[in-house]
């Protein structure tokens, strides 16, 4: 009978309720139930709190046999000496496979698979999900009749499964043809991670190209690389130029701690630069800053140079000139204007700001190298040697990182508590 | 028209429509200067047709004179013009251009006391026709008469009429038109060429530079704009733009090598330097500081000669098409016996028909007596006839097959010719703005008047507004008298006549609830004011051929029934056309897309590409 096989195949695997269900249902002794049954019913509840997170922690990891765990660990141990990648990975989900033919314990496996993938860089690679998903019994889980599917059948391999696709989901892989069979053969049509596949081909797509300014998925390495991409980010005209104003020193070389000798990438508009050459000398403007720009994981402070908004009463109306146009009339002569119906103007409370002049991205936050800057912006604007310009930099940037030095390196791969704050940033940046 | 629509009318007619007798009234206190505006008058509604028809005439004398001036010149371009040649070589031949200026093409609207023919209007339409046959000749011949001299018999003084007109009027000058800098086109604002006065006060001092001038290589006189120093009647010194007549001779005066251009090869066009060039105070064409005016007068007044100049193009092309269409063998039967071939030459007889029409009707209101204002009908005219002419050669390229693109035929050489038909003296856009600008400035004008006089309270306007509504909204028909016992049109073209009329009537509504609804903000709005002048095309088009075939119809010219023929398709072509941009016109018509086409535009200007991924591209 396939429900007495099935819970043959899956008996060193499953701790769900599943067990008890088929059993139940089928009117099987119980003594085939595991001992472990109260916890696999606290397990599915869980799985319903949405709150609970089921990437990174495998549900209750304290009650779990430690012994089990270790096993597990050991799989991995070898690859810590030699490289961290993906044939390593590989290698040691295949050891699993191969030295567990029963595959007991294959969700713990799994969980911990998981949690690996980063450190081996292989978080973004869809085979190496598709081989994780292929440990998992086949049709073993599939639910056999109607009350199979009605109740959550194996909710413990269901959830596995889901925390697989949510582990794609979060580093934006899109699952394919062959996930989807191996869902099919694992699962069935009829059951939770297939719903979540069928979610996610739907939404992906979707999702994919929502953001109307992506970042690309490899950010540059190089810090002048990395400060042009985002001020490129930032300006929304195509004309704008960018200018690198200092190049950093070497990294091997004494002074890199030197503030001073940090890079300065500017970008400026040909409008921006004729606003600056119009402004009223009179009036200084400010350097500002630093604010932050996140790019994917990394973040780039800017400072921008701007003025304060002119009071309305000095403010020039642009006038149309009499003699302008050639060929045709730029006004009529006409007593009134556009009427209430062709009005689009909205009633809209507007906070109008003064204008911005030119942005920056340096390494250094301080005075002195925020002067160089405007140094180099005089070459290009003349004006600008006329007008007296104001530093009012916030102290310290009150962010993440808070000495300069630290600006220059890779940021460390976060730890694991923080790739849930990681993911959400990530959706809040916007997905590309 | 939508609901709304009529509402919009409605609501729009509470403000307007005083009643005949107060227009009468007021309109000799308006500042213009009572000026015989056909067009202008179309934007009210109405059809003023004493100016339209019946359609002029000239004298039996003039064209006899007229006819033996054209034969040695028409003889002249058939048989010793090669324009191929010149196209491949990029040059007029000293021979022709010697030639030329025996013919006296060299001043053909100088008067007669300057030593040039002085033809009328109507009489330089006609011999534009024939020189039309060859683009580069035409080109330089414009250049020379129609801008180059222009300024001089508009706005010269006796003396320096008396000093430059006989020698160009005779060709032993050439002149040329500066205007366009490298950094203004139609901007008068942003000309950098500037002209200082000497201490001494008796010469200016030229410096700038000049592009695109036509003749710039052969000129020895030219029209110069330049930047001067005025001091306003307040006491400022203000930049105003100021024309001088400038010799080469003065010194300081380089051209550039001549461009290499896609079509009017022949033409010479090149960059003119003008580096410390000194100009006497006596040669300031007009007024210090009018020189915007000048320019505006001499651009006007050359525009209505490219309609006889495209009509005598057509028709020589009508007849070389039709040459090869009724000798060539498809299947064993001649071209020009499939349908689609024979909708071709339909639409090219009627393009030239109406081509022509517009342009003597233009021409004749040009020679009125009293100096008459005419410059949106010569823009039309321009408007029309170089659009009529690039679709024309387009089609029959078509005709042609692949021999039409062939450099051995004179087919391609057409098509490059006529494609600058639609940029120069102004392009097709900037002419529909002046067009819809120009007439809804004189539309407004009356028009406040009337808002002015619905506020006083005056009952009996807002009891005929309401009245003229409710009618209007109830079907009514339009008679504005062209037809009937009085009428002016033959009874033969009684629908194209009805036609006009709806058509007119309508477009006066438009044109008020237009007003109404955008005031002076109006001039924001190109897509609206490109169909007022669309419209007011279409409808002057309408007019001059009804006006035209009416007149052959009772003369009893040849061949008057294949005119009838003609314009009654063009007055069905139109009329429709006309509903349908009216119809756009409307706020909230489903025909009017403007909202799209912006929003579409500037997403792609935005991003500076085409943003649509590629068909072939996958999310996953």
């Amino acid at each position: 009978m396939s429900w007495a096989q099935a819970i043959l195949l899956a008996r060193g695997a499953s701790r769900g309720w599943g067990g008890i269900c088929s059993t139940a249902l089928t009117g099987a002794p119980f003594s085939q139930v595991p001992p472990q049954a109260p916890r696999g019913l606290r397990c599915s509840a869980a799985a319903h709190n949405p709150d609970s997170s089921l990437v990174p922690h495998p549900p209750e990891p304290p009650r779990r046999p430690v012994k089990a765990l270790a096993v597990h660990e050991e799989l991995f141990r070898p690859a810590l000496d030699g490289a961290r990648n993906k044939a390593n990975f590989v290698r040691a989900v295949q050891n699993f496979t191969e030295y567990n033919v029963h595959k007991r314990g294959h969700v713990d496996f799994i969980y911990l698979a998981l949690r690996k993938m980063r450190e081996y860089g292989v978080e973004r690679d869809l085979s190496v999900y598709n081989l994780l998903l292929d440990i998992f019994p086949k049709e073993v889980f599939r639910p056999r009749n109607i009350f199979h599917s009605i109740f959550l059948h194996y909710p413990r391999q269901q959830e596995c499964g889901i925390a697989v696709l949510e582990q794609m989901e979060n580093h934006g892989v899109m699952p394919n043809k062959e996930t989807e069979f191996l869902l099919l053969q694992i699962f069935g049509r009829k059951s939770y991670p297939m719903l979540k596949l069928v979610r996610m081909k739907l939404w992906f797509t979707r999702f994919k190209n929502i953001n109307p300014f992506p970042v690309p998925r490899d950010l540059p390495q190089d810090p002048v690389d990395l400060a042009s991409l985002a001020l490129r980010h930032m300006e929304p005209d195509l004309s704008a130029r960018v200018t690198t104003y200092q190049m950093p020193l070497l990294k091997d070389s004494p002074d890199a701690m030197d503030p001073t000798e940090t890079h300065i990438v500017g970008i400026q508009s040909p409008e921006q630069q004729s606003a600056l050459a119009r402004h009223d000398p009179a009036r200084p403007i400010f350097v500002e800053g630093p604010f932050s720009l996140w790019l994917r994981d990394k973040c780039v402070y800017y400072h921008i140079l701007r003025a304060d908004l002119l009071p309305p009463e000095e403010r020039e109306v642009e006038e149309i000139p009499e003699e302008w146009n050639i060929y045709y009339p730029m006004q009529l002569d006409l007593a009134y204007g556009r009427s209430s119906w062709d009005d689009y103007e909205f009633n809209i409370d507007e906070v109008e700001e003064g204008p911005v002049f030119a942005i920056c991205v340096a390494g250094a936050h301080d005075q002195a190298t925020l002067a160089k800057w405007i140094q180099g912006l005089q070459e290009t604007n003349p004006a600008l040697a006329r007008i007296p310009v104001v530093f009012r930099l916030s102290g310290s940037s009150g962010e993440l990182l808070p000495s300069s030095s630290e600006l220059e390196e890779p940021p460390p791969p976060p730890p694991e508590g923080q790739e849930e704050d990681d993911s959400q940033q990530r959706q809040q940046q916007g997905q590309s | 028209m939508s609901g709304c629509g009529l509402f919009l009318c409605s609501v729009a007619a509470r403000f307007c429509r005083a009643p005949a007798a107060f227009t009468v009234i007021r309109r000799p206190l308006l500042t213009s200067p009572p000026s015989r505006a056909f067009a202008k008058e179309l934007f009210l509604g109405k059809i003023r047709k004493k100016e339209a028809f019946p359609f002029p005439e000239v004298s039996r004398d003039e064209l006899n004179e007229i006819n033996q001036f054209l034969g040695p010149v028409e003889k002249f371009f058939t048989e010793e013009v090669d324009s191929r040649k010149i196209d491949q070589e990029g040059k007029i031949p000293d021979e022709t251009l010697e030639k030329l200026k025996s013919l006296g093409l060299f001043g053909m609207q100088v008067p007669e006391e300057y030593g040039g023919l002085g033809l009328s209007n109507t009489m330089y339409a006609r011999l534009a026709e024939v020189i039309g046959l060859d683009a580069s000749i035409a080109v330089t011949l414009a250049a020379h008469q129609s801008i180059g001299l222009k300024g001089i018999i508009l706005a010269g003084s006796k003396e320096q009429k008396a000093r430059y007109l006989p020698r160009l009027a005779s060709g032993e000058h050439v002149a040329a038109f500066c205007l366009t800098e490298p950094a203004s086109g139609s901007d008068a604002a942003s000309i950098r060429t500037r002209a200082t006065l000497s201490a001494d006060k008796s010469h200016y001092v030229l410096n700038g530079s000049k592009v695109w001038v036509t003749n710039g290589g052969l000129a020895n006189v030219f029209t110069v704009f330049a930047k001067t120093e005025v001091v306003d009647s307040d006491g400022s010194v203000k930049d105003k733009i100021t024309a001088f007549i400038v010799e080469r001779d003065f010194g300081g005066v380089t051209n550039g090598k001549a461009e290499d251009k896609m079509g009017i090869r022949g033409s010479n066009t090149c960059e003119v330097h003008f580096e410390n060039t000194r100009v006497p105070v006596e040669n300031v064409l007009g007024e210090v500081g009018g020189g915007f005016k000048v320019a505006v007068n001499i651009l006007n007044s050359g525009r209505f000669s490219m309609g006889s100049v495209v009509a005598g193009m057509l028709k020589k092309l009508i007849e070389m098409t039709a040459e090869y269409a009724c000798t060539r063998k498809q299947f064993n039967r001649n071209l020009s016996e499939f349908g689609l071939i024979q909708e071709k030459f339909a639409l090219m007889a009627q393009k030239a028909y109406v081509i022509e029409s517009m342009a003597y009707l233009t021409a004749a209101m040009l020679d009125a007596p009293g100096f008459p204002d005419c410059s949106i009908e010569a823009a039309m005219v321009k408007v029309f006839s170089s659009e009529g002419a690039w679709t024309c050669v387009s089609e029959a390229l078509q005709i042609l097959g692949g021999l039409g693109y062939m450099r051995d035929y004179p087919y391609e050489r057409l098509l490059r010719d006529s494609r600058i038909l639609l940029i120069f003296e102004g392009t097709n856009e900037i002419l529909r703005m002046y067009i819809a600008l120009t007439g809804l400035q004189h539309a407004g004008r009356i028009l406040t008047a009337r808002v002015k006089e619905l506020k006083r309270g005056n009952v009996t306007t807002i009891m005929e507004t309401v009245g003229q509504r409710l009618r209007d909204s109830l079907g009514r028909t339009v008679d504005l008298g062209l037809t009937g016992k009085l009428g002016v049109v033959h009874p033969s073209l009684a629908d194209g006549a009805h036609k006009l009329e709806e058509n007119v009537y309508y477009f006066g509504r438009s044109v008020e609830t237009l007003l109404l609804r955008f005031g002076k903000t109006i001039v924001e709005e190109q897509l609206v004011l490109k169909r007022v002048a669309n419209v007011l095309i279409n409808l002057y088009g309408m007019t001059a051929v009804l006006s035209r075939a009416s007149r052959s119809i009772r003369l009893g010219l040849r061949a008057h029934d294949h005119e009838v023929l003609l314009a009654n398709i063009f007055c069905s072509e139109a009329y429709h056309q006309n509903l349908f941009i009216l119809s756009q016109l409307d706020k909230h018509s489903p025909e009017n897309l403007d909202d799209m086409v912006k929003k579409v535009s500037q997403q792609i200007l935005e991003k500076r590409a085409y943003i649509c991924t590629h068909p072939l591209d996958r999310t996953s």
